[in-house]
This record gives structure tokens, sequence and C-alpha cells, in this order.
């Protein structure tokens, strides 16, 4: 077959690219957050030049117009090649940019699109202290005057707000009607006057989220993607990405850093314990599916055959077997995993087994939990029947 | 080229979901008739050239409606019968067993002895059906023979199993000799033919499992949406719902990768059994699920619910078991991922 050559030629080169590029000690390198945050920004800016940043953009961007089978072999290498995930520009090169091919004006597109690849980055300002699961209850209030926006509110679980120069900012400007219906999508600069952010301290010891205060912010009108009351619909652009793109080069780095449980396996003498054989056997096999159900979503999505909840079922897939893998790691790394690592940002590969474990609850709560997922394959897959709607405080 | 939608369609309608365990040997008749047989063999030696993609998506409909005829070792020993270079009459062969003839197979491995006279004696455990058999093929230490059953030498026994939808029998063979004549191979070729025909088991074992598991999950949600309780339907109670949705999504990864493996060339015995060993596991959980969510009706012997759990049960332990197949998986890995 051709395109196995092709793809064959491609790992090659990906893999000698590595080899002369891959940047070495960087978990040792990430022991306080200056360091991470520049290393992070010089990984992604070689992956630029390299050409393998951003392979599922459009191909008129430069290392785009990757076809899937072709973004598979990068992710596998890059994992192969124990790089650092791009933490910092994860919502860049996803959220924004999936927001902006699919919903942002051309001047919009023009503007920030090439300044993502020069390391600008974004955050996410979607939840709320009493929006979470519930996400449409949002209450951050925009006021239109004159030409501005004037915002005030509280937003959370931002991921890595704390480095980024631009928000994808979700608000209020209606209260009429469906409560979807009255929400605007913003792009908030974080620099602005009235921003305030504070990192919230994890159970990992690390800060990957924040809180982002908003007082008397003022966003300009044209900073607005889609019309004033269509932030919903936009919105889902943005979580789509998420639930498609983003999982399948998570799924495939998981499957390409197994090499870590192999060795720790060898490390601990167990290659003849039918017991662990089995156990990493099993989680091969639920990483070999967590690949294929997302291999076959984005197909299906290619094809426009995603059917509603599709993307539920790959994000629980994920989530759990990450969940197992993290624990089987910490189960075989024993007393090693229980001492605290320096700095644990990321949800897999830190260097530490008990960390990955920890950061592994962000897809299991993050990006709409796992309670939620299992509401929507249940109603609208099963066609379970759903609970009344209103409910009174006795 | 046949569309795997078509067949599935064919299947659904050759095999109505509602009528599950169908009379077997109605079923066998229909599955010849519908050239079922003919799938895997390539079209110049009368098949019709179907991947396994295909004969996949037959056996994951038949596990839906829990089949009892025996369509999955019949189509591994016509594929071992169309691979032969050494049968005699092989076209004759491939001609009676395509339209209906079955040689049966064991579905467990057999401790088969060749004496030096070349006669061969043990037994072969778990064979389906071997009561509507003319042959069974029967490997040994560097051949692979197709031995006619009313042979003397050679006794057939049933035991009645748990699982009401299979019948698997013990055959013993006591000093039987080898017709020359009924050769299929001899040492390396007869060690291929094994080899791919473990594999392929372990891949229709799986899709048997992932239809069940998918027919089971149905009727324990239709059960759900119908069942009142406190003056609403049971499906409506979130604790029920997250149940129903984590099986779905099981079912969903796992047959993602049968999918994914069926039209994967690469995929090594070892990948497929290991295939078969979560496939299994999955169809146990469903069904232990659906007896549990069904509640009270679902220990009943008039409610359908638990074919789908002693079916499930059976397949743990058919191809062989869960433990071996995933100490494989893990040996395999851990040469695939070395640092």
């Amino acid at each position: 077959m051709t395109e196995g050559k092709e793809l064959e030629g491609l790992r090659q080169e990906v893999r000698g690219w590595l080899d002369a590029n891959a940047p070495r000690g960087w978990r040792e390198s990430y022991d306080n957050h200056e360091a991470f945050a520049q290393s992070q920004r010089e990984w992604f800016a070689k992956l630029v030049e390299g050409g393998y940043a951003i392979p599922h953009w459009p191909a008129e961007w430069p290392g785009g117009g990757r076809s899937l089978a072709e973004q598979k072999v990068i992710y596998e290498e890059l994992a192969r090649a124990d790089t650092p995930r791009l933490l910092l520009s994860f919502v860049s090169t996803y959220h924004a940019a999936s927001t902006f091919f699919e919903c942002g004006s051309e001047e919009q597109k023009a503007r920030y699109l090439p300044k993502i690849l020069e390391g600008e980055t974004w955050c996410q300002g979607f939840s709320e202290p009493n929006a979470g699961s519930d996400l449409a209850a949002l209450k951050t209030k925009a006021e239109r005057k004159g030409d501005v926006y004037v915002v005030n509110g509280q937003k959370v679980w931002s991921t890595m707000a704390q480095y980024a120069d631009k928000c994808l900012l979700l608000v209020r400007t209606s209260s009429d009607g469906p409560k979807q219906a009255g929400i605007t999508y913003l792009l908030m600069d974080m620099k602005a006057k009235g921003v305030t952010v504070r990192p919230i301290n994890q159970i990992q010891g690390d800060q990957e989220f924040c809180e982002i205060f908003l007082d008397d912010v003022e966003i300009p009108v044209e900073e607005r993607v889609g019309e004033e009351g269509q932030g919903w619909a936009v919105a889902q652009a943005t979580l789509a990405s998420e639930r498609g793109l983003t999982l399948m080069e998570l799924s495939y780095r998981m499957q390409g850093a197994l090499w870590r449980i192999a060795e720790l396996i060898r490390k601990n003498g167990l290659e003849e314990d039918a017991g662990v054989l089995r156990d990493f056997g099993h989680l091969v096999t639920r990483i070999d599916c967590t690949c294929a159900i997302a291999d076959q979503f984005l197909q299906n999505r290619i094809d426009g055959a995603e059917r509603v909840g599709d993307a539920s079922l790959v994000k629980n897939t994920y989530s759990r077997v990450l969940r197992e893998y993290s624990l089987l790691g910490t189960r075989l790394g024993g007393i090693d995993e229980q001492y605290q690592a320096p700095i644990t940002f990321g949800d897999l590969n830190t260097g530490n087994w008990m960390a990955d474990f920890m950061n592994s609850y962000a897809w299991t709560i993050a990006g709409g939990s796992e309670e939620v997922q299992r509401n929507i394959i249940a109603e609208r897959m099963l066609e379970m029947q759903r609970e009344p709607k209103d409910w009174v405080a006795s | 080229m046949i569309e795997l939608s078509e067949l599935r369609d064919a299947a659904q309608k050759a095999f109505p979901a509602d009528e599950l365990i169908p009379d077997r040997d109605e079923s066998w008749k229909l599955i010849a008739e519908m050239g079922w047989l003919m799938m895997p063999l390539p079209e110049e030696s009368g098949g019709l050239g179907l991947g396994r993609d295909a004969v996949t998506a037959i056996n994951l409909e038949l596990g839906r409606v829990l089949s009892s005829a025996p369509l999955v070792p019949a189509l591994l020993t016509v594929q071992a019968i169309g691979a032969s270079e050494s049968l005699v009459d092989r076209d004759s062969w491939i001609e009676r067993t395509c339209s209906g003839e079955y040689v049966a197979l064991n579905l467990l491995p057999g401790d088969i002895a060749l004496a030096d006279a070349g006669t061969l004696s043990g037994t072969l455990p778990a064979v389906p059906d071997a009561d509507m058999a003319s042959h069974v093929l029967v490997f040994a230490k560097g051949l692979s023979a197709l031995v006619p059953l009313d042979a003397p030498s050679i006794s057939v026994s049933e035991r009645k199993l748990w699982d009401e939808s299979r019948r698997l029998f013990d055959i013993t063979l006591d000093n039987c000799a080898v017709d020359e004549s009924l050769m299929l191979a001899r040492d390396d070729a007869s060690h291929d033919i094994a080899n791919r025909l473990h594999g392929e088991l372990q891949l229709a074992l799986a899709a048997d499992c992932l239809g069940g598991a998918n027919a089971a999950l149905d009727m324990t949600v239709e059960y759900l949406r119908t069942r009142k309780q406190f003056s609403r339907p049971l499906a409506m109670f979130q604790a029920l719902k997250h149940r129903c949705a984590d099986l779905k999504t099981h079912i969903a990864a796992t047959e993602a990768l049968l999918w994914s493996r069926a039209v994967d060339a690469d995929a090594s015995v070892t990948d497929l059994g290991a295939l078969k060993a979560l496939a299994a596991d999955v169809y146990r959980f469903v069904t232990e699920e659906a007896i549990q969510l069904h509640g009270g009706i679902g220990l009943t012997d008039e409610h359908q619910c638990h074919l789908f759990m002693k079916r499930a049960m059976l397949n743990l332990s058919l191809g062989g078991s869960g433990d071996e197949l995933k100490e494989r998986a893990g040996r395999q890995a851990l040469e695939t991922y070395s640092a």
C-alpha cells in the first residue's frame, strides 16, 4: 500500500527531526513556574518551526493540512520521544483555533491565528462558581455601553490562565428567555484593566487552574464572536474540538508512552509475573480501544455521520482509561511515586505516576463531567426518559 | 463488492432481533442459502472473497440473536480446507462445505497424540454441534486432517451446558487411523493453518460477545423504559441511567477496536486474543448488570435475560481464558513498548 509507505516516510522524518530537536531533561527543568513556561514556549516555537505544532489546522497554515493518519503518526512519535505536551498552547491551538476557523470573522482570523503560531496563548473563561455542569446558568454580566461591553463577574477552572495573553469568554448579555439565548461570546485581553487572575492550589500541589475576577472590564464590541446572544452556539464549536481532535492526540500520546509502564515492569524484575503481565495486557488493550474509538469518532465526523452522544462515549472512555493507566503506574512505581515531584503540570507523563493519577481527574471532571456525559449517553443515545425539570425546595 | 451495511441488513432480516435462539437446523439451512459459508474463501476457489470485516459483521449479528447454529467453527474449517494443498478432491470439499456440509472443530485445545503407527488418540473438547457434523478437523503434532465421525474408533458425547443456545460435544479418538486422502497439511503448513484459525476464532468470538452485549443492553434499556415504579419509568432514575451509560461506553469502545482489528492485516493472534478477552469481559459485565437491572423478573426462566448471561459466561472460556490471553498480550506489549 502506498499510503503505508508514505506514512512510514513521515514517521522516519519526524523521528529524525525529534532526534535532533526533542528537548532533554525537561522534567528536571520544570522545578519552578518560570522555567516551566519558558521551556513550554521554546518547545512550541521549535515545533512550529519544524512544522509539527498544528498538524490539525487547515492546509494553508505551515505544518497544517495533515490527514488523520498523518496526525496520529506525529502524536505517536512525539510521545515515543518523550517530549513534553504543549500545555501552554493547548487552548490556543485547539479551542481558540477551532472557534476562529468555525465562527470567527475574517478580521478575527487574520488578527489572532498568526499570533497563535507566534506563541500568543489563550485560556477559556467558561465555568463559574455556580455554573459548572450547568454551564448555561452562567451569570457573568456584560452590558453594552457604546462601542464596548462592560463585564463584571467571576470565572473559574481556567486552565493556565496565569500565563494566558487572551481569554475565550462567555458572558450573559440578556436574562430574558431560555438561559442559553442570553449568552454572548467575547475575546478578552488578559492584561485589560479590571482582570485579576488567582491560581488555585490543587491536590497535586500545583496550580493548573485559575479563578478570573472581572471588575468593570471593557471589551470592544469587535471582539465579539458571532452575534449577541449566539454565544452558546459558538461555545459548542470550542467544545467540539475538545471532544474530538484533542482526545485523538491524547489517546495516541497515551499509547505512545506505554513504554514507561514496560520500563517499570522491567525495572522491578516483574517480566515473568503473570498477574502484572495480565494487568498490563488488559491496559494496553483498553488503550487500543481508546485510540480506536477516537479514530472512529473523527472519521464519522468527517463523513458527517456523527451521532449525538458519540463525543461523550469518547470522552468517558479516554478519561477512565487514563485513570486506569495512571493507577497501574502508581501501583508498579511503589513508594517512589509517593514522594512529591516538584512540578506536576499535565495529565500524563509528568514523571510521577501519583501526580498523573491526581491529574487524571481533570478529564473525568472538566469539559463536562463524566456524570454529565453519562446523562447525555443515557438520555440522548439510549433514549431513557428525562427526569422532570422543575424542582421545588421544600 | 458487498457493503457491510447490506450484509447487516440481510442478516437482521433473516434473523430478526425478537427471535432469540432460532431453531438450529432451520438456521443452518438459511445460513447456507445466504451463502455465508462461502464468505471468507477467495473467488477463484468458489468463495465470495469477502474480508474479515464481513465475517465479523455476520458473527456480530448472529451473536445478537444468540444463534444456535455452528457458523463460527464452520467458517474456520472452510478456511482450513481452502488453505490446504494436500487434501484430495479439495474443490469438491469446498463445494460440499460451502453448501452446508458441516466439518466441526474443537474450540478449546485438545490433547491428541500421534502414535508411531500413525494413529491418533485423545480428546477434542468443546466441539460445537458434533451431532450434525460429518467430519471433525483434527490438529496433532505435525499434521492436520479431517476425520469422519462415523469411524468406529471415535466416540462423541454431549454434556448439557448452562448456555441453552449452544451444544458442545467431547470427541474421543482411540487409535484412529488417518486417511491419507483427508490430510490437510503437515509440519509448518499445518502449524500456519492452526495459528490462523486460532486468530480467526478469537475475532469471531469477540464479535459474538459484542453482538450479544448490544442486544442485552437494548433489552435492558427497553425494560427500564417500560417498567414503572414510584409512578415513573425506571429509566428516569439517574442511578440506573448512569449504569446503562457505562455499559454502552464499554461496548462502544470495545466495538471500535473490533472493527479496527477486523481490517488490520497486521493484527497478531495475540492482538485478536486480547480483543476477545476484553469483549468477553464486557459481555459478562453487561449481562451481569442486565439481570440486576431487570430485578426479580431477570431471575425467572420465563424472561430471556438470563440466556445472554449464560452465553457470556461460556464465551469467557471458549478460545482460551481471559487470564491466559491477557498475559500473552502483556508479554507481547513488553516487547513492543521497549524504550
